[in-house]
């Protein structure tokens, strides 16, 4: 698992870092002002206190979730804490943060336009590392407890049994503050052709 | 008798843990079930109760984790009876509830997600072998639900993110 978690790790943070870039690039041109996304960490596994990035695990947090189909399927999931998301949703109108109070429906749609960024962000760049053709579901908005989305990634991945490899990329701006996690993770049977692709 | 809330001890059961307790003052709480399900367990004479945060439905044969002793719906019902069992409790008179088991990632999403679904009936089977039938139940939906078991009086609460609690 070890061996496993190196060749996969190196490439999985190539592929965080380029796909942070790209979605950088796409958000800059969304809200109207540069975006930077900084990535402190890439962890790989799964680690109970992954909803610390977003408030903790009974934090109220508002995002999306992608799934990924084409050579290999997995999952895209990037949350926010709600008041955060909802200041994303100022920046995305050029309004003053904090004119939107509530998760209406224009807020939801702006917040799955967001997942659909910065989501497409990494499967391409996923897809242009490894040379594989992979396509990005339509997002699905979440607002819900944290560890409750979390957890639901977790299981679904451990039901098809096998390693799980998850790439947690935790977001920040540029005070150095959390704005986000966004995890990736492949199906448990497409990791041996990941592997292959990394050697 | 229900703790005044100062001398409430709240104790958080994660994913695949398993807590047991027969002191009036505690809270056992699961938080945000997605697709996991909460199984609390009280015994009215005894006075002792126990929660398991169940992610899976089958084993397999596979053994737990010690980390994780209540990960599978199986060996997790297998060891919360049995735990209760050892600190008094009397299998045939355990009222046992269940929350949780919600499709979380979307309606577009929730006939591929399954797994919310499958531990609810992985449950049900396992607490059958075991001569228990639920007595409530909060299961399925869209929401992510925090469950949890004041130890004194055995009442359970649920709570989503957009609905306070209410008594299961």
């Amino acid at each position: 698992m070890e061996q496993l978690a190196d060749t996969l790790t190196d490439i999985l943070s190539r592929v965080a870092r380029d796909g942070a870039a790209r979605a950088g690039r796409g958000l800059t041109g969304l809200m109207g002002q540069e975006i930077v996304i900084h990535i402190p960490q890439v962890r790989v596994g799964t680690k109970a206190d992954a909803c610390d990035a977003v408030g903790g695990p009974d934090a109220l947090v508002l995002g999306s979730y992608l799934s990924m189909s084409g050579d290999i399927t997995g999952h895209v999931m990037l949350l926010f804490p709600e008041a955060r998301a909802l200041a994303c949703v100022d920046l995305m109108c050029g309004q003053a943060p904090g004119t939107t109070l509530v998760a209406d429906e224009f807020a939801r749609s702006a917040v799955g336009e967001l997942g659909n960024v910065v989501g497409s962000a990494f499967v391409n760049a996923l897809a242009d590392h490894t040379n594989l053709i992979l396509h990005p579901s339509p997002p699905s908005v979440l607002h819900d407890m944290a560890i409750a989305l979390v957890e639901t990634v977790y299981a679904e991945i451990l039901s098809q049994g096998g390693d799980v490899v998850i790439i947690e990329t935790v977001f920040e701006d540029q005070g150095g503050q959390t704005a986000g996690l966004l995890m990736v993770a492949p199906d448990p049977n497409c990791l041996d052709r990941l592997r292959e692709l990394a050697a | 008798m229900t703790a005044p809330v100062s001398d409430q001890r709240r104790i958080s059961v994660g994913i695949g843990q398993l807590a047991i307790s027969k002191d009036a003052r505690d809270v056992l709480v699961a938080y945000g079930l997605g697709s996991c399900v909460g199984v609390s367990v009280w015994d009215a004479s005894s006075h002792v109760a126990g929660l398991v945060h169940i992610l899976l439905p089958d084993s397999e044969g596979r053994h737990s984790d010690g980390k994780e002793p209540a990960r599978f719906a199986d060996t997790g019902i297998d060891a919360l009876i049995a735990r209760v069992a050892e600190a008094g409790a009397l299998r045939m008179r355990l009222l046992v509830k269940l929350a949780g088991g919600a499709s979380v990632l979307g309606p577009a999403n929730a006939e591929k997600f399954k797994i919310g679904e499958r531990n609810a009936e992985a449950i049900r089977d396992r607490l059958k072998r075991h001569g228990l039938r639920p007595c409530a139940e909060d299961l399925g939906g869209v929401k992510g639900r925090t469950f949890e078991l004041h130890v004194g009086v055995g009442r359970t609460y649920v709570r989503t993110a957009a609905s306070p609690a209410i008594e299961l």
